[in-house]
């Protein structure tokens, strides 16, 4: 592997790789605004400014007397790259001194601040000091739609939302208009913004001038916890990261996986754990659409099944733990039973799974079809013949059609809505996936650990507790 | 001191025929000799005539066809910068205007030369009467089988468009033509990649400018020793078209033989001396984005070597003269006022740094001025050479290091007296 020397240090790099990414390796940091691993380089913003030297022919390296831009130079043999030289120190202050000379100083105000670029390469890399003082720029905001927040006085003009568009979520929707100091970023004829990855917008931009209305003035950056976990919206099972604070989730937010997301979030998966935040959400055991108690909802439960045709109905949206817990227990929940896996209408099985866009999105909208598939478990091809049936749902499967069976014969454990269960005869609260740890099997044949970011609330109890109480209840319904 | 000039005598309405060019001009003579040439002699011809580049950079126009490959997956291009918006420049302007035969047989041979089939001249919007000219010059040109199918039965295939610009300077500037010809925001392109490899629509293309492109047909009829010869200075041939305004007494343009007049020369020789007989106080030698010269600085011979060597540059051959009745400090913040308007916005030191210079000059020049603003001045300018996408930030600040540094009195003057020592 060809070697080149960064601050006097040797480092290994592939062929091919800008500045940016081999001294990221090598632990050394170098500021950017405009560069992101996942766009086309632009080399505009100007703060990766690096000394660069190559050897010449006689063997001796000429240092390049021009700053360069380390995003849009690939490493070569024998290069020398200098970071932190006066010369690029002064560079880094004259761009970060550039970029401030018009942004508001909203950061007592910013949802950004905490985890804004701006900020921070300011801090590291800028002066303490302003010697501007003339009239600042300011700009007209136009609403963009449902998603994202546009506040134009903060943007540095990296263009990053605009190549995010054209490149990744393949519409050309934010452009710049006007030119020079004057230029806006906007959208077409001021539209609102189409693209369903519009989430993105707001994680790539520097600054706070693109920002989620779903998360404005909730929290402060620094206030959240950070859990990383996997998305249970699709079977690409993207890796995000889910925020919260005091045992509530505010936001979510990609990591970076190179084979399932890249650095991306479609923002129905950014959004869904907004789903359960909903008071619908059954939260205590219930009868009949009335609240209940443990005891009582089990033994009304198992009263329901008994002496009739039972089908299993596993959730493909469930653990493969808990999947599996459900397979082996099934005889005891009811004998002879059926064991069948649903998830999404019209995608039974993994071969029936695909691509739904060209970006993220797969057609079953369930995180584990791979996995429960692999257990074994077969779909649910109808349900004629059946008299009740117990379903257990981790709150993205979509409940079959009942046929022939009635409602007051259907026993539902997992996460459930009271709208669409007040008729069953039990609905045995479970966990959702931020408030349990396990595995899914993404259309990759990837296995996904993820951990528990946050309680569940109270009336809640993991899938084991209540297979367990289920088997050791006695006769007189007493655990 | 006598060159034989090539173009100034044709510099009438008379001239743009395809007739006057063909018989008083000896037109497209030199395109059958290229049809006889190899692609290489032919570019060996332009290299040893020694043109340089006659936009603005200088750069050899026979070392530049010879970047292009000989093979290609994607078409080559030719394509004539016709945008001429450095201020002071109006040479291209006439070339278009009176023979512009000389350009389209020179873009021909060009094409032919490189491999191209297609040639693009893209004109600034705001030279709508040139383009119209263009236009019926180059229908001319189709009709009597100098454009288009099998050119003058050689074989070869050429056809020529002319695009219009919209009014930006900064599609001066070859990769943001190209993008704006691609019909793109008219913004500069990262490089490397260079044209010459990825140019136009992704192929191999050449950018030269309307003067380069109109002396090719010179060349390639005469030779590239004559044309070389016609410049009195080493690596720099043929004649120069100046264009000469400001304070002087016979504005226009004027054509020398490249390194054969001094400054002082084309002042007080060619266009009749000082406006009003008045002292001279500055020259822009190269259009605005060259460093002022200053009335002491007038004895260097005019071409590209000499005036790189004063800290200055020929440019696109515009001279401006200002003579002492007008104030420096109001045309400093005039220059700067418009590489400011003309910045595309990419890179931040042109976007933030030429409105700051602006409005920091807009103050000196109100009589609002503080005493750190010239240190402050000095050092946003050295903060924006050299450390942006494209030489328009060179542009804006090599002005404002030499006005303010040659003509610091001026603007002290401005700051402490609060107003213009010449008012």
């Amino acid at each position: 592997m060809p070697k080149c020397l960064i601050n006097g240090k040797e480092v290994e790099f592939e062929a091919g790789k800008n500045i940016v990414e081999v001294a990221k390796k090598a632990g050394v940091e170098i500021p950017v605004f405009c560069y992101h691993p996942g766009l086309t380089v632009v080399a505009q913003c100007r703060m990766c400014y690096v000394e660069v030297g190559t050897p010449g022919k006689d063997g001796k390296v000429q240092m390049i007397p021009k700053l360069q831009t380390a995003c849009s130079t690939a490493a070569t043999e024998g290069m020398v790259v200098l970071t932190q030289s006066e010369k690029v120190k002064k560079g880094q202050k004259a761009t970060m001194e550039f970029l401030l000379l018009n942004h508001p100083l909203d950061c007592p105000i910013c949802d950004k601040s905490g985890e804004c670029d701006l900020q921070d390469n300011s801090f590291k890399y800028g002066d303490a000091y302003m010697r501007h003082s003339e009239e600042r720029r300011t700009y007209v905001d136009l609403d963009m739609g449902p998603v994202i927040q546009k506040n134009m006085n903060r943007c540095i003009h990296c263009t990053r939302c605009i190549r995010f568009g054209a490149e990744i979520a393949g519409i050309r929707e934010m452009v710049a208009i006007q030119r020079g100091n004057n230029t806006e970023i906007t959208t077409i004829d001021g539209k609102e913004l189409q693209t369903e990855y519009a989430g993105n917008y707001a994680d790539i931009c520097p600054t706070g001038s693109l920002t989620l209305k779903d998360f404005r003035f909730h929290k402060r950056a620094w206030m959240l916890k950070k859990t990383p976990t996997i998305c249970e919206g699709c079977s690409r099972g993207c890796n995000m990261e889910i925020h919260h604070q005091n045992g509530v989730l505010e936001r979510c937010i990609p990591r970076e996986n190179m084979e399932i997301n890249r650095y991306w979030l479609c923002d129905e998966g950014r959004f869904h754990f907004r789903d359960i935040q909903n008071d619908d959400r059954v939260t205590t055991p219930m009868i009949a659409g009335a609240v209940s108690d443990w005891n009582a909802a089990i033994a009304k439960a198992k009263d329901a099944l008994k002496g009739k045709k039972t089908a299993i109905l596993i959730g493909t949206d469930l653990t493969t733990e808990e999947a599996k817990l459900i397979k082996e227990t099934a005889s005891q929940l009811a004998p002879g039973a059926q064991v069948f896996h649903f998830g999404t209408p019209g995608v039974n099985s993994v071969a029936q799974d695909g691509d739904a866009d060209k970006l993220l999105k797969r057609k079953s909208k369930t995180a584990n079809l791979n996995g429960i598939e692999t257990l074994g478990i077969k779909p649910l091809e109808s349900l004629s013949g059946v008299q009740a049936v117990m379903a257990f749902g981790g709150g993205r499967a979509v409940m079959p059609e009942l046929s022939g069976v009635s409602p007051s014969n259907v026993v539902a454990a997992g996460v459930f809505f009271r709208s669409k269960s007040s008729q069953f005869a039990a609905v045995l609260p479970g966990l959702s996936f931020y408030e349990k740890s396990g595995s899914v099997t993404n259309f990759q044949n990837k296995e996904q650990k993820f951990v528990r970011a946050v309680a569940s609330p109270k009336g809640c109890k993991p899938l084991s507790e209540i297979l367990m109480t289920w088997v050791h209840q006695d006769k007189s319904g007493v655990a | 001191m006598s060159t034989e000039k090539l173009y100034l005598q044709h510099f009438n309405d008379e001239a743009r025929s395809l007739d006057y060019y063909l018989q008083k001009m000896g037109g497209y003579k030199a395109l059958k000799k290229a049809f006889s040439m190899s692609q290489d002699d032919i570019i060996n011809e332009v290299k040893k005539s020694n043109l340089r580049g006659r936009g603005g950079a200088g750069f050899p126009t026979g070392m530049k066809w010879g970047f292009i490959p000989k093979q290609s997956p994607k078409p080559k291009y030719l394509v004539c910068n016709a945008d001429e918006s450095e201020p002071g420049t109006f040479k291209d302007r006439d070339i278009m205007r009176y023979t512009p035969h000389l350009l389209i047989e020179g873009m021909v041979i060009g094409g032919f030369a490189i491999g191209a089939h297609h040639g693009y001249i893209y004109i600034r919007g705001e030279y709508t009467r040139e383009a119209k000219l263009l236009w019926a010059a180059i229908e001319e040109a189709y009709a009597k089988g100098f454009l288009g199918k099998n050119i003058q039965g050689s074989g070869f295939d050429f056809d020529l468009t002319v695009h219009r610009g919209a009014g930006a300077y900064i599609c001066g500037e070859e990769s943001a033509l190209l993008n704006s010809l691609e019909g793109k925001r008219g913004e500069p392109r990262v490089k490397p990649p260079f044209p010459a490899q990825v140019g136009a629509f992704g192929g191999p293309t050449i950018v030269n400018n309307v003067e380069s492109l109109s002396n090719i047909p010179f060349i390639i009829d005469k030779g590239g020793e004559w044309f070389s010869g016609l410049g009195k200075l080493e690596r720099s041939g043929g004649t120069r078209l100046i264009s000469v305004s400001g304070h002087v007494k016979k504005p226009g343009i004027i054509e020398v033989g490249a390194g054969s007049v001094t400054i002082r020369d084309i002042i007080y020789n060619h266009c009749g001396g000082v406006l009003g007989d008045r002292k001279l106080k500055a020259v822009i030698p190269g259009g605005s984005s060259a460093p002022v010269l200053t009335a002491d600085e007038i004895d260097v011979i005019y071409d590209i070597e000499p005036l790189m060597k004063l800290g200055t540059m020929m440019g696109s051959a515009a001279l401006m003269v200002v003579n002492d009745s007008y104030c420096v400090v109001k045309l400093l913040t005039r220059i700067t006022k418009f590489y400011a308007h003309e910045s595309c916005g990419q890179c931040t030191p042109c976007r933030e740094g030429c409105r700051w210079m602006e409005d920091i000059l807009h103050r000196i020049e109100h009589g609002h001025g503080k005493e750190k603003d010239l240190e402050m001045l000095l050092d946003i300018a050295d903060n924006i050479n050299g450390k942006t996408l494209c030489a328009l930030g060179d542009a804006a600040a090599g002005p404002v290091m030499s006005f303010v540094k040659k003509f610091k009195s001026d603007f002290e003057a401005h700051i402490r007296g609060g107003k213009c020592p010449n008012a």
